[in-house]
């Protein structure tokens, strides 16, 4: 049974970037970026496409070293940290990719299983894979059902719909038993109602379940509607990094017109 | 929740199909290797070391050397010797045969493959499934079924049939000429081909053929115009990767009296010169590589272009 | 269009060097058309055996010793023995072949290399991963470039004959072949879910077994099935060489001329064969888009 009750925020982790820069062949991705989040923290990242977003996602689950500068997760240097370190680590981070990577041919249950890989040995894993236990297959139910899709447990992956399937990476996540869930462009593939359903579902379970919460968006309403902070991100910097309500309209528009301007610049 | 997870699970879609075909194929290995056809006893029985010993120990030196000794002067002039004699020889011949084999059955395929694609050799070409009309064209249906059905069959028989078997029946009945590996090649790969280019045809985009046909073109002009260069890059493909079993399977044919490498495998067996025979073998080796190396480039290239 | 047309050309070059090449193998092999048209009264014997295609024999077409089973059920029992050794050697083979395989392809490796595990277990993949990776390489092609019939005769000189050694001959360069295949499979398989995984913790071999290997399955178990029904081709042609398969049947009855039990032969090894393709592909049409 999953540990809800108290917002366990004190079990959560703080994410920090301090001064890192990211540059993949000279080409810099981030440029000096500073960004700190409590633990329990609740955060969207908004900006153009090729601002950097998914970069700074990465290098908090430690699946990117940057080119400078210096990623903390839990208060520790992640550059400090030995790879038995790292893969702890990464085992209470979730992450939602913008392509979800199920594997598309095995039952939902075996995706959501995968989120406790991270733990287990070798052969628990594969235990777990061809015959998982009873109380495993409770946790993936509840978590499935929390999110919504409770009668799909026993289903091939491939045979769901595109929302659908966005829930089961969802669970894959939670399965974790995360302590910071970092989701890069969760909504980009399904239609605007079921965005807004998915995003609502996301910040909900960080209230619910006290982790640290970092989504990456491209539309810029659902972040004003749900993210009580917003950090602007463009062309590798932090635009600006500020309440939800103190976040002026022009500040958005800027955010996204002054890329306009510039592909117009290179255009010519 | 518990009573909740079982029911979800006796309803989970399950195929029997596979669970069938996983007790099959268990039960087949069992039964394989338990039906008395092995006798381990034999295997390891001091004749058989015996000879083993007496293989390694004897017969695979080269021939000059048993007396005089290793040197490396000795073995390349065995070898030397051995490719100018005859291996040069075979060399040729077993690519000769895998070419104009791969070729022919190539020609033979391109031929055959639209009469087996169901969406070409039908009463009312490229319609399927909702858009068919049942039973349209009548008698005319029917006969298109009975092409397509039998241009099938015919496939399946030349395809199932080993090469060595078609290799052994065209030898005793055209006589000794590099005909019979060059048929029998031929024969299986148009089988293989056939089939490959008519699943290739049926995979084709329909509407561009639609289109064509709309605009009042033949069956054959369709096939020139649209089916053809369509498919053409993709069957090339499968083409080049016969190639490769044809190189293969033209070293083998020849034991059965057919001037390919395998003919001076044999030759070199029946004498008890394994010396001979493990060179011939290597060599054989070293081309079916070089078929890899030809075809896998080759691949590549029409890959990149499409 | 304008891309379109070097492809077409670059085709155009293909199909001409091949009717090339093609022309140029027949005047080396001194293929004339001549010898195609059969001598000394052999288009009889070709129409003849053709004809017998129509009406293959039900029963013994020569006197047969007391006690034989009828032509049916010898038939059958060369079936059974062809099937026999099929799939034994596949069996070999596809447990070679998923071993190799996996050591033979670059993704068995990459997770290791991409840290996790200890300080000292990657080293050790450090020090160790690229000499097996070339030695699986090199067996793989070694194992297949030399034809079942030739390790079937190899094994014969050194040997003599023995059933075992049939089942491994085949199992050799199937052994190669599906390594290198399984290889590519892997290799090519779409790695979003490997990186999910390997994002929540998992090690390489997690990563590998449970992120990649299930996407390549599929592709993988229709192609084995391909070679099932190679392996029954193989094994019957090793019949030519005195193991008791179909084969050996085909040779016997076509020196005695029986044309008809020729085809009796032939057309049970069809049955094989086409069984086999029926069974992969309804569950092909089932699992593989």
């Amino acid at each position: 049974m999953p540990t809800h009750g108290s917002p366990a925020s004190d079990g959560a982790f703080a994410l920090e970037l301090r001064r890192v820069s990211v540059a993949f062949d000279a080409r810099a991705v981030l440029d000096a970026v500073d960004l700190a989040c409590a633990p329990g923290e609740v955060v969207a990242l908004v900006g153009p496409s090729g601002a950097g977003k998914t970069t700074l996602l990465r290098l908090w689950n430690a699946a990117l070293a940057p080119t400078s500068g210096s990623v903390r997760v839990h208060g520790a240097d992640l550059a400090e940290r030995t790879p038995r370190e790292l893969r702890e680590l990464r085992s209470r981070i979730g992450f939602v990719h913008q392509d979800l990577a199920l594997v598309p041919n095995l039952r939902v249950l075996q995706n959501v299983l995968h989120g406790a890989l991270g733990r287990q040995s070798f052969l628990s894993a594969a235990r777990t894979a061809l015959f998982p236990a009873r109380e495993e297959q409770e946790r993936a139910a509840v978590l499935l059902e929390r999110v919504g899709i409770g009668e799909k447990l026993f289903q091939r992956t491939d045979t769901l719909s595109g929302g659908q399937r966005q829930r089961v990476a969802i669970a894959r996540a939670l399965y974790q038993e995360p302590a910071a869930l970092l989701c890069d462009e969760p909504v980009s593939s399904v239609d605007p109602a079921r965005a807004r359903d998915t995003v609502q579902l996301l910040t909900a379970l960080a209230k619910e379940r006290g982790f640290t919460l970092v989504v990456s968006l491209h539309d810029v309403r659902l972040a004003r509607e749900f993210f009580p902070r917003l950090v602007g991100l463009r062309g590798g910097r932090v635009w600006f990094d500020r309440r939800n309500g103190d976040v002026r309209s022009s500040e958005l528009d800027d955010l996204y017109s002054l890329e306009r301007a510039e592909l117009l610049a290179d255009g010519s | 929740m518990s009573t909740r997870i079982d029911a979800l699970r006796r309803a989970r879609p399950r195929s029997r199909l596979l669970r069938l075909s996983l007790v099959l194929l268990a039960l087949l290995v069992v039964w394989a290797w338990t039906a008395g056809d092995f006798d381990w006893a034999d295997l390891v029985s001091e004749r058989r070391g015996e000879n083993v010993r007496r293989f390694f120990a004897e017969e695979v030196t080269p021939y000059p050397l048993r007396e005089a000794g290793w040197s490396r002067a000795g073995v390349v002039d065995w070898a030397a010797g051995l490719w100018s004699d005859r291996g040069a020889r075979g060399v040729t011949a077993t690519l000769s045969i895998a070419v104009l084999a791969i070729a022919l059955a190539g020609a033979a395929a391109l031929l055959l493959s639209p009469f087996a694609a169901r969406n070409l050799a039908s009463a009312r070409p490229f319609e399927f499934g909702a858009d068919a009309p049942r039973g349209a064209g009548g008698g005319g249906a029917f006969r298109w079924r009975v092409l397509t059905g039998v241009t099938r069959a015919l496939l399946i028989l030349l395809r199932a049939i080993p090469e060595y078997v078609w290799g052994f029946l065209f030898l005793a009945l055209l006589g000794p000429s590099a005909w019979p590996a060059v048929l029998a090649l031929a024969i299986h790969n148009a089988g293989i081909l056939g089939k490959l280019g008519a699943e290739t045809i049926e995979n084709l985009e329909a509407r561009p053929l639609v289109a064509l046909r709309d605009a009042g073109a033949t069956r054959t002009q369709a096939w020139f115009g649209a089916v053809l260069p369509l498919s053409l890059a993709r069957f090339l493909l499968y083409f080049f990767y016969r190639f490769e079993t044809c190189v293969r399977e033209a070293t083998v044919l020849g034991m059965l009296g057919v001037v390919s490498l395998g003919y001076w495998i044999q030759d070199a067996r029946s004498k008890h010169y394994y010396d001979e025979m493990l060179f011939f073998v290597a060599l054989g080796a070293c081309i079916v590589l070089l078929g890899d190396l030809v075809s896998a480039a080759v691949r590549a290239a029409l890959r990149r272009t499409g | 269009m304008g891309a379109d047309a070097p492809r077409g050309a670059r085709r155009r070059w293909v199909l001409l060097a091949i009717t090339v090449a093609a022309v140029l193998a027949a005047l080396t092999l001194k293929a004339s058309l001549g010898d195609l048209v059969p001598q000394r009264g052999g288009a009889e014997l070709v129409l003849r055996f053709f004809a017998r295609a129509l009406s293959p024999a039900f029963r013994h077409e020569g006197e047969v010793p007391e006690g034989t089973p009828s032509l049916f059920f010898s038939a059958l029992a060369a079936m059974r023995r062809t099937l026999v050794f099929g799939v034994a050697a596949m069996s070999l083979a596809l447990a070679g072949g998923v071993v190799l395989g996996f050591l033979g392809s670059s993704a068995w490796w990459s997770g290791a290399r991409a840290g996790g595990g200890s300080a000292w277990s990657r080293f050790l993949y450090r020090a160790i991963a690229p000499s097996v990776w070339g030695a699986a390489r090199v067996l793989i092609v070694g194992m297949r470039s030399v034809h079942e019939l030739l390790w079937a005769v190899l094994f014969l000189a050194a040997l003599g004959l023995n059933n075992v050694t049939a089942v491994v001959a085949i199992a050799i360069p199937y052994t190669g072949t599906l390594a290198k295949v399984f290889s590519e499979m892997i290799d090519e398989a779409p790695r979003d879910a490997a990186h999910a995984l390997r994002a929540a913790g998992a090690s390489h071999v997690q990563v590998f077994a449970l992120g990649l290997l299930p996407r390549a399955l599929p592709d993988m178990c229709a192609y084995a099935f391909y070679r099932f029904e190679c392996a029954i081709r193989s094994s019957a042609v090793l019949g030519f060489f005195g193991f008791p398969t179909l084969g050996y049947s085909i040779s016997a009855s076509f020196e005695n001329l029986h044309f008809g039990e020729v085809w009796t032969y032939l057309y049970a090894l069809c049955v094989l064969v086409v069984g086999v393709e029926l069974w992969s592909g309804a569950l092909r049409r089932r699992f593989v888009a």
